[in-house]
């Protein structure tokens, strides 16, 4: 209890370490002798080997006969020191005694689920725990009736009652609520934890299981790398940013998306790189439209293998590169019907106040630079 | 031929890589955990290590910080799926010569092993974009301008490799010779490794993938 003596006790001989403790609390009441006993046992523990305080170590059992042993050890340690004379009293002593070994024999709830301890009480398969609470119950009830009728007769009979019902009570239930609010709540993490998995399951199956299940029947291998482009990324999503963040219209947000729904699109693998914190709101829309723009014309007419695109944020303006190495035409040569440039790309961004500009080299691919000027306040 | 040690606990994944790296490198060894790939490394002493950045049990920093001490010839580049910035740049704090995704094409892959081999640096599109990220002008005053700032021409160079240059490419659409754009990445390399930037770890830990 303070230095793991009865641990140690209990670890030696097999006996529970309720009893012990019960019995260093029985010969406490004897002027202290208990308290005494425990202090030399503590002083002489290099024999004896204290253990942590926990309730399911699979502690050796001790046999009928050691119990038996240590039940007279006591009783004639008792009759001893009442012969001596160092006495409180026989109408104090014997009921007590009665009450704290009724109690322990309670609280000695070894290998039983606690759920079945009321029926274990009417249940006659389980003797040991059967005998164990009868014999703990008449002992207390024993106990506490005469010491209510023979050490304290002054005290008022109701308020002794109630007090001896309330211990009786909560000695008979307590442990076992204890452990029913311990398994309750052991139950409740175990249910979370199974939740846990469950969306987790649902997810993996929602999204990987269903893209592997669609890479197999895949023949294309260029549509075979997109399915797994777009499946990594939006695994890593869900791992990695859990809380999706406030501003989800901030500018990497929505051109990730863009570049989702391209790649998805024309089956095309498009590296996206963003240097550089956040961007006036007013400024995200036109760019990642005409980013979206170019990504599509590269997509769509330049052959190349991917493209990549680069933002970087500086605090004077905001930079797009879109740039492929796919065949290129010449700059000139783009055929009135082809609008998505002038209009999309080049008008959009100029009625927005950026420029686009456009530079292609046949043979060796295009590149779109879009840049808008940030207005600074200071 | 360069010889090469492959370090990667996704066995699928490594035996992917050996078979697209075979007949262009020697591959030595491998191994799929980090006690093994430090005992292997320091049995074959290969010249370049390709090792991934996320393992049980230290992942890849703990195989280039125990390696370093006893083979400091030893070369590595970090190859994963992983862009997270904080992974990445404590690879190459740590000492990797470069960091690709394991999305690059064989030819891209091979062209990096020589590349480290030679004691250059590998920037791919996106390492370059972290490094653009954490040297932003944005931020406070350098503790030494000289390891804590990048000159416009590192910049610039940076800049076309964030846009899915490569190096050859660069060079020609700067007008400079390749030679000259190797001198810019490993001398960014060496800032990345060196600076004493406090912001770098904080940029780093900030950084979310994007």
């Amino acid at each position: 209890m303070v230095a793991g003596i009865s641990g140690g006790l209990s670890a030696a001989t097999g006996i529970a370490v309720v009893y012990i403790r019960a019995a260093f609390l029985v010969l406490g009441l004897v002027w202290g002798l208990g308290v005494v006993l425990y202090v030399a046992a503590w002083a002489a523990t290099i024999d004896i080997p204290t253990v942590e305080e926990s309730g399911d170590e699979p502690a050796p059992q001790a046999d009928r006969q050691t119990h038996l042993g240590a039940a007279m050890i006591l009783l004639a340690a008792l009759i001893l020191v009442r012969s001596i004379g160092i006495w409180p009293g026989d109408g104090v002593l014997w009921p007590a005694a009665a009450i704290v070994f009724g109690s322990a024999f309670l609280l000695d709830q070894r290998g039983i689920d606690s759920r079945d301890f009321l029926t274990s009480l009417v249940d006659p398969g389980d003797n040991s725990m059967r005998r164990r609470s009868i014999v703990g119950v008449v002992l207390l009830v024993a106990g506490l009736s005469i010491f209510g009728t023979s050490a304290v007769p002054q005290i008022g009979t109701t308020l002794l009652a109630v007090l001896i019902t309330g211990v009786g009570l909560s000695v008979l239930f307590g442990p076992w609520i204890w452990r029913l609010a311990n398994d309750l709540g052991a139950e409740r993490s175990e249910r979370v934890r199974q939740e846990e998995r469950a969306e987790m399951a649902a997810h993996l199956h929602d999204s990987v299981l269903q893209t592997l299940a669609l890479i197999q029947r895949t023949e294309d291998p260029k549509r075979m790398l997109t399915l797994a482009r777009q499946q990594e990324r939006e695994l890593r999503r869900w791992l990695y940013d859990r809380a999706p963040e406030a501003g989800t219209g901030s500018l990497s947000v929505l051109l990730q998306s863009t570049v989702d729904r391209i790649e998805a699109d024309f089956d095309i693998p498009i590296d996206l790189v963003v240097a550089g914190g956040e961007v006036e709101e007013d400024l995200v829309i036109p760019l990642v439209a005409a980013t979206g723009e170019a990504l599509a014309n590269a997509a769509k007419h330049s052959g190349a293998a991917k493209v990549s695109v680069y933002v970087e944020v500086s605090p004077e303006a905001v930079d797009v590169w879109v740039a492929d190495q796919g065949k290129g035409f010449l700059v000139g040569d783009v055929n009135g019907d082809r609008r998505g440039i002038s209009d999309s790309i080049v008008g959009r961004m100029r009625r927005h106040g950026g420029s686009a500009v456009v530079s292609s080299e046949v043979g060796e691919g295009t590149e779109v630079h879009l840049r808008i000027e940030r207005e600074r306040t200071s | 031929m360069t010889t090469v040690y492959l370090v990667d606990d996704h066995r699928l994944f490594l035996a992917g890589v050996r078979s697209e790296l075979e007949g262009a490198v020697e591959i030595v060894g491998s191994a799929f955990d980090v006690d093994d790939a430090i005992e292997g490394i320091r049995e074959t002493a290969p010249e370049v290590v390709l090792v991934d950045v996320h393992m049980p049990g230290g992942g890849g920093l703990a195989v280039i910080e125990n390696v370093a001490e006893t083979n400091p010839d030893v070369r590595f580049l970090a190859l994963s799926v992983s862009d997270a910035a904080e992974d990445v740049i404590a690879m190459i704090r740590a000492g990797a010569r470069g960091y690709v995704t394991k999305s690059i094409t064989p030819e891209e892959l091979i062209e990096s092993i020589s590349r480290v081999k030679a004691g250059d640096a590998v920037f791919s599109p996106r390492l370059a974009g972290f490094v653009l990220d954490a040297f932003a002008d944005t931020m406070s005053a350098p503790l030494d301008p000289e390891l804590d700032q990048l000159t416009p021409r590192e910049k610039e160079v940076l800049r076309q490799i964030a846009r899915g240059y490569s190096y050859k490419q660069v060079a020609r659409r700067l007008s400079i010779s390749v030679k000259t754009v190797e001198t810019h990445v490993s001398a960014v390399l060496r800032k990345l490794q060196l600076s004493n930037r406090h912001e770098l770890a904080r940029w780093a830990s900030h950084r979310r993938i994007v």
